[in-house]
């Protein structure tokens, strides 16, 4: 190993000029296997092109060229160098990036990519903004230095974080060893990587739409669109690299990384894209797909001097001004950033000399930084203005790279077609790319802004990119800087209005008019529409920003597909609220306030029912359920003829029967805690409750009443005839029953029940039916009786009228027929309320 | 070394790596792919819904593309045809299920109306399936493939209308029963509370038989045969007829586990004995049940509590096991003729299980097989030519893959995986059987080897920690004249402790790692010595014929 780092650290910085290939081609002791790894990584580096010069995203995007803000410039890499990590200075725009934690080193990195990364980051890791340490060095001392750095980092074993299991939230055991290359490619085009780093040219991001802006910019000339000022939109965006992965990473490691990048690197540069353990196990088998055996990590070094040894020289050399371990703090600085000569001929930023990092910047990056460094020295405004402050911000953090914000930035040209909305529905560029940040501290509360940058404010179901995560700290005064950069106007809140539910009303039905067309409420839409919900809206835009983009959508927010509904400001619905345009926004704000207690427009309410609602058009249609008033099983049983009925199947009987609509069966159906289904019609009545039948030694003994198997009664099923109606089976005593129950004329109820003796030759009994059972019942004829429900029912068959009209206590009043069976006897009755 | 100027430096930066690339080019090539179950296992997928669901919000909706098959039991019917039961009361007919691949399946909806089907079978002409609150027969009594008769073969069991009180089976045992199993009832709410039995001296109140395994016979009687199941959502029967269970991890249960479905066993939750007095109940005279123990010592105290056959390790063997299947297909479906597999809900995957008697009593190791589906694995049904439909949906809980429901079918590529088929406990060690040949150096040697073991904890909390663990040293391996075989010595067994073997340095004689290097032996008893036929006394393989 020695003479390969050797010769990187050497080559990396050109310092045996042309040499080096040739040193690389002689150094027959080198390793076959070190050089083939080594010459991999550097051959799959795909971005940035082989300039040595550290990658800054926000610099190289916008600071291209030497005339462009140099000072801001400056500023920027000042802090993304992390020079004030060594050079002191008390201004905070300055802070630095700093390196990632080294202190679980040991578990995560692979030795010989670490090796070689100290020897020469640049040509390990082109674009790196880690600088060389040991470029001037004599090699064998080189060598030395490098094995104890790595024996000191192999002691760094911070263990990895417990993730836990649960039902909800499902994580398959050694998960890391489980990703699938393949789900992990469509995942990094996706949910956000290729904002920033390189998408794979192949990967098919689906049907291609031909976006607004894409299709112009193919048909303009260079001159035209410098002259329509669409250079930035149109000029490729190079991506952040990241470096030879394959060799760097163990599964695990990596992993881990992208489940929590803050974890170890808490400058927050890299976000967290949210994503679950298995998907970062996917993205990991996609990202080190070129590993073939499954590496280890660093051997943890034995030998406690070179320990020592390679602790003291982490401080000694500063590597721990930038990079956090356990056991070393920093001990020494360097000359203070506003003391530094900025016209010295050696300095680290490009043209080094012994014992000084090397950072390999361009000449560009070297004026920009000059430019900064000399701005120092001359009073300064302690505090940056709002909107310098979120520029920086979001050059540092690369928003840009989603989010367009003051004409600058957005999604590059080459990655907007890995922008995509799930299902490919088409709503537009605003559909499927990160949103343009202008005006949105006009747009959002303070405490939504918050919320989105805490991970927590994903709205947007249809859009496969997620927004990420930033570290809390950097991102904690964003919302209050673009509040005050938009000028958020204190303006009277429409919230104050006072709750009235007339308003809420107007405001629900002028949704019905155009809203829910393209927006799902509380998680219910109509057929086919995604989009952003709008309940939960009120907490998260400004009422101000809510009525004036009603007003006039596209002032606010340009090419939104949002219509306006008042055209010249005129409303289009004259109805509701005489039309006044004022009151009807106010009244939409109001009912969207209010929105988990309203009830959903009726388009919605409608469409919801829909799903589920179960309508016998043709023949009748049957679910079995939990049902008010029908038990924990019950079968209902809806009839085209509008009159619906429930058998319960625990008391053995008919229960329940309504008109009108018959039953919403999306509980029984699709939720979890399975609750009770509610017919859905009118006029609901209880059938007469109780067993059907009862034999009964003496006419005056009461009704039975006990459930289970000693009620000698026995549910069996039901069949059901060609036009698909049951007939409920059941047994009782000796006596098989069919029991029917269908409409009759009038939307009224015919029940024919069918008794069979099955026991013809056994001594005959005397067979009671209980015709109709009340608090109190009133004879209408021999053969007819109302009970105080309203409930008629009329008798006849195998029976003899009037029947008994027994009083068996205050409360219940039953109407009793004795059967004569002989083998079979029929009853009719039928059901009028 | 003097520097040059910085724009020199880069050009020679740019030199070196274009030359390295040049290198890099010649000396690439196509990375060896290590071998994955799929290789073996060739997954198809028949239906998978278009979209993952939240599958716990209360807004739940299948994916709007066309029915729902969340599939809830399965039935082979003939060459071309599979009976499919779904979650929300269906049986459909699905025609053309064995076409590879299968872009010609119709469906011919047989039944509806059931309430929330949790397992079909077919028998004669009938299917059965067990609804919330009774075992019902379908038949189709004018032959046109619509069920119009919906015949109640048995109820009894107690309904209260509690979410939690899934009713699952039925499974055929070798006898012609049908056998069923009820969850017990959780959050029971107020005004279900009516509807419990309760048992006084246990402080223990459920719905009527919930966390009981109930047999019906032909004749249509319902018996009560075992109690103490928490959510017993997967039941089969092994090649001898006998019938099993699994069990999820929660309160009681501390990890998924196995059971051999007898009369008066009691496995794991007391709730189930508030039936206890109920007529039919063969458990009696439970008054008091020990808690906070390790198992080995609960055992002592607690004679009716019967351990499970088999322990799945919490995570590494699953997160909540479901249907139970054996392996019936005489080597179409690889090497496992006579095996059972468990289906697993949170991990969307299968594991296999390898069966002995010892002492009369069940117990053997269980294997990581398949994962991978594309959700919650819940039942499996083996097709006519051996391979397995696996049916999927994971409404309610949650689960790895990439769907919310589905079917997916699992074919045997004819390429047998390197794996341990087999692991038989001896009196001192354990007998590993391979599906290939084995590399005699890696195999005799003891370092190729390595065994914990650790038991659990019997208590209302949800779930155990693995406890009393300890590593064991391997003394020896034997590695048998074929290569099919090798014995390990090992001294330190543990009666009703799970043994825990990882063998990372076996190799095929052809150089191939096994594919899945872990096995899990459940070692309630250890078999004793005999001098005559050393290790064999006292155990009897329940794979036999």
């Amino acid at each position: 190993m020695g003479a390969s780092a050797r010769t990187l650290a050497r080559c990396g910085y050109g310092l045996i000029s042309s040499r080096c290939a040739i040193v690389l081609l002689d150094e027959s002791e080198m390793s076959c296997t070190l050089t083939l790894t080594m010459l991999i990584s550097l051959a799959t580096s795909a971005s940035p092109p082989p300039s040595a010069a550290p990658f800054v995203a926000g610099y190289d995007r916008f600071f291209h060229e030497a005339d462009q803000q140099q000072e801001l410039a400056g500023t920027l890499l000042l802090g993304e160098l992390s020079c004030v990590s060594c050079h002191a200075s008390e201004d905070a725009t300055l802070a630095p990036k700093r390196g990632p934690r080294l202190d679980g080193a040991g578990l995560r990195l692979q030795r010989e990519w670490i090796q070689r990364f100290i020897a020469a980051p640049q040509v390990t890791k082109p674009g790196t903004t880690m600088p060389g340490m040991l470029h001037l060095g004599l090699p064998e001392e080189t060598d030395r230095v490098l094995q104890a750095l790595v024996a000191f980092l192999s002691t760094q074993r911070k263990p990895f974080p417990e993730f836990v299991s649960t039902a909800g939230n499902p994580i398959a055991f050694e998960f890391w060893m489980k990703g699938n290359h393949e789900r992990g490619r469509t995942l990094y085009h996706r949910v956000g990587c290729v904002a920033c780093h390189e998408p794979d040219n192949e990967f098919d991001a689906g049907p291609q739409r031909s976006p607004d802006l894409e299709n112009l910019l193919a048909q303009l000339e260079p001159d035209e669109i410098r002259e329509l000022g669409l250079e930035n939109a149109s000029r490729p965006i190079r991506s952040v690299p990241h470096g030879d992965l394959a060799a760097k990473y163990v599964r695990k490691s990596l992993t881990y990384f992208l489940l929590d990048p803050h974890e170890t690197r808490p400058s927050g540069r890299m976000p967290s894209l949210k994503l679950k353990p298995d998907e970062a196990a996917d993205i990991t088998a996609y990202l080190l797909r070129g590993q073939n055996d499954d590496p280890q990590p660093i051997a943890l070094a034995t030998d406690d001097n070179l320990i020592d040894k390679g602790r003291r020289l982490f401080v000694e050399m500063r590597c721990v001004n930038c990079h956090d371990v356990k056991d070393a703090m920093p001990t020494s600085l360097a000359t203070p950033l506003a003391q530094l000569d900025i016209s010295a001929d050696r300095t680290c930023v490009a043209s080094p000399r012994d014992g000084l990092p090397y950072f390999g910047a361009s000449d560009t990056q070297a004026n920009s930084l000059r430019s900064s460094l000399a701005a120092l020295k001359s009073p300064q405004p302690s505090v940056p203005a709002a909107p310098d402050a979120i520029h920086l911000r979001m050059l540092q953090l690369n928003c840009y790279a989603c989010h367009e914000r003051e004409k600058r930035g957005g999604v590059g040209p080459q990655r907007r077609r890995y922008f995509e909305t799930v299902g490919h529905v088409d709503l537009g560029d605003e559909g499927r790319l990160p949103p343009p940040l202008d005006g949105v501290g006009q747009k959002l509360t303070g405490a939504w802004f918050k919320k989105v940058l805490d991970g927590g404010g994903d709205i947007r179901p249809h859009m496969f990119v997620r927004m990420p995560v930033f570290v809390p700290k950097s991102v904690a005064s964003l919302p209050a800087s673009f509040a005050k950069a938009d000028a958020a106007a204190s303006i009277p809140d429409l919230k104050t209005l006072p709750k009235s539910n007339a308003l809420a009303e107007a405001g629900r039905s002028l949704l019905d008019m155009g809203c829910v067309q393209c927006h799902p409420l509380r998680g219910e839409h109509m057929p086919g529409v995604v989009g952003v919900d709008l309940a939960g809206i009120a907490a998260r835009v400004h009422p101000q920003w809510f009525h004036d983009f009603l007003l006039n959508p596209a002032e606010l927010k340009s090419r939104t597909r949002m219509p306006t509904f008042f055209p010249n400001g005129r409303s289009g619905v004259p109805t509701v609220l005489g039309g006044d345009v004022e009151r009807q926004i106010a009244a939409i704000w109001t009912y969207l306030s209010d929105i988990d207690r309203q009830p959903l427009p009726e388009k919605l309410a409608g469409s919801k029912v829909h799903n589920f609602e179960l309508i016998p058009d043709e023949r009748p249609i049957l679910l079995r359920t939990f049902l008010q008033g029908a038990g924990t099983q019950a079968i209902a049983v809806g009839f085209p003829a509008q009159v619906h009925i429930a058998f319960d199947a625990e008391s053995v009987r008919f229960a329940r029967a309504w008109r009108g609509r018959f039953i919403d069966a999306h509980g029984t159906w699709f939720d979890r805690f399975t609750p009770p289904a509610a017919p859905l019609g009118d006029d609901l009545v209880a059938l007469p409750a109780g067993f059907p039948l009862a034999v009964l030694a003496d006419p005056q003994d009461s009704w039975p009443t006990e459930l289970g198997d000693n009620s000698g009664y026995k549910f069996r099923g039901y069949r059901l005839d060609s036009d698909g109606i049951p007939t409920f089976l059941y047994r009782f005593d000796r006596y098989e029953v069919e029991d029917r129950l269908v409409p009759a004329s009038g939307k009224q109820l015919a029940r024919k029940l069918l008794v069979r003796d099955t026991k013809v030759a056994a001594e005959k009994q005397v067979v009671w039916f209980r015709a109709n059972v009340g608090k109190s019942l009133r004879p209408l004829s021999k053969t007819a009786c109302v009970s105080e429900s309203g409930l008629t029912t009329s008798v006849s068959g195998d029976t003899s009228p009037p029947g008994v009209l027994r009083s068996a206590s205050e409360d219940l009043t039953e109407w009793r027929f004795p059967l004569d069976i002989e083998q079979t006897a029929t009853i009719e009755v039928e059901y009028k309320w | 070394m003097v520097s040059s100027s910085p724009t020199k430096r880069r050009l020679a930066i740019v030199f070196c790596l274009c030359l390295v690339t040049a290198i890099f080019q010649l000396a690439s090539s196509t990375p060896v792919r290590a071998a994955d179950e799929n290789d073996y296992y060739r997954m198809i997928s028949i239906v998978t819904s278009q979209a993952p669901t939240e599958s716990r919000s209360k807004f739940w909706k299948p994916a709007p593309d066309g029915l729902a098959l969340e599939v809830s039991g399965l039935a082979a019917v003939d060459d071309r045809r599979l009976a499919v039961a779904i979650r929300k009361g269906e049986v459909w007919l699905l025609d053309g299920v064995y076409e590879d691949p299968p872009n010609n399946v119709t469906y011919k909806q047989f039944a509806s109306a059931l309430h929330e089907p949790l397992g079909l079978v077919k028998r004669g002409e009938s299917f059965y399936t067990v609804q919330r609150s009774e075992l019902t027969q379908l038949r189709d009594t004018n032959g046109d493939d619509v069920a119009d008769e919906y015949l109640t073969v048995a109820k009894g069991w107690g309904t209260t209308g509690n979410y939690h009180e899934y009713a699952y089976g039925p499974k055929l045992d070798g006898e012609g029963n049908l056998w069923l199993t009820l969850n017990i009832g959780m959050g029971i709410g107020k005004e279900q509370q009516a509807r419990l039995v309760r048992d006084p001296a246990l402080g223990v109140a459920q719905a009527p038989w919930r966390g009981w395994g109930m047999k019906v016979t032909p004749d249509g009687e319902l018996i009560p045969v075992c109690a103490g199941m928490r959510s017993p959502s997967g039941l089969g029967a092994n090649r001898a007829g006998d019938m099993f269970y699994t069990d999820q991890q929660g309160n009681w249960v501390a990890t998924n586990s196995l059971h051999h479905m007898r009369r008066g066993a009691f496995f794991h939750h007391p709730e189930a004995l508030a039936s206890m007095s109920l007529p039919g109940s063969p458990i009696k005279d439970i008054n008091r049940v020990p808690t906070g123990l390790p198992l080995p010592e609960t055992l002592k105290r607690f004679p009716q509590l019967k351990p499970p056959a088999v322990w799945f390790p919490y995570k590494k063997m699953g997160q909540s096991a479901t249907d139970i299947m054996l392996d019936d297909s005489g080597g179409k479906f690889g090497p496992f003729d006579g095996q059972l597999f468990v289906g697993e809900f949170t991990l969307s995957s299968i594991s296999r299980v390898f069966l002995e008697r010892v002492d009369g009593e069940y117990q053997g190791a269980c294997f990581p097989f398949r994962e991978g589906f594309a959700s919650a694995v819940i039942r499996m049904e083996q097709g006519t030519d051996g391979s397995v439909f696996v049916g999927l949906s994971n409404r309610g809980w949650s689960s790895l893959g990439t769907a919310a429901y589905g079917l997916q079918r699992l074919v045997w590529t004819g390429q047998t995986p390197f794996e341990i088929k087999e692991m038989r406990a001896r009196p001192d060690g354990f007998e590993l059987v391979f599906t290939k040949p084995v590399d005699l150096v890696p195999a005799s040697d003891t370092a190729s080897y390595a065994m914990g073991s650790h038991t659990y904890t019997y208590h209302a909390t949800y779930g155990s920690d693995e406890i009393l663990k300890q590593s064991l040293s391997i003394k020896q391996a034997d590695v048998s004249q074929d290569g099919l075989r090798v014995r390990l010595t090992i001294s330190g067994l543990r009666e009703h402790f799970v043994h825990e073997l990882q063998t990372p340095g076996i190799r095929s004689r052809d150089g191939e790692p096994l594919l899945h290097p872990r096995a899990y032996y459940t070692l309630n008893r250890i078999p004793r010595m005999s001098s005559q036929e050393p290790g064999t006394n006292g155990i009897e393989s329940c794979e036999g014929r």
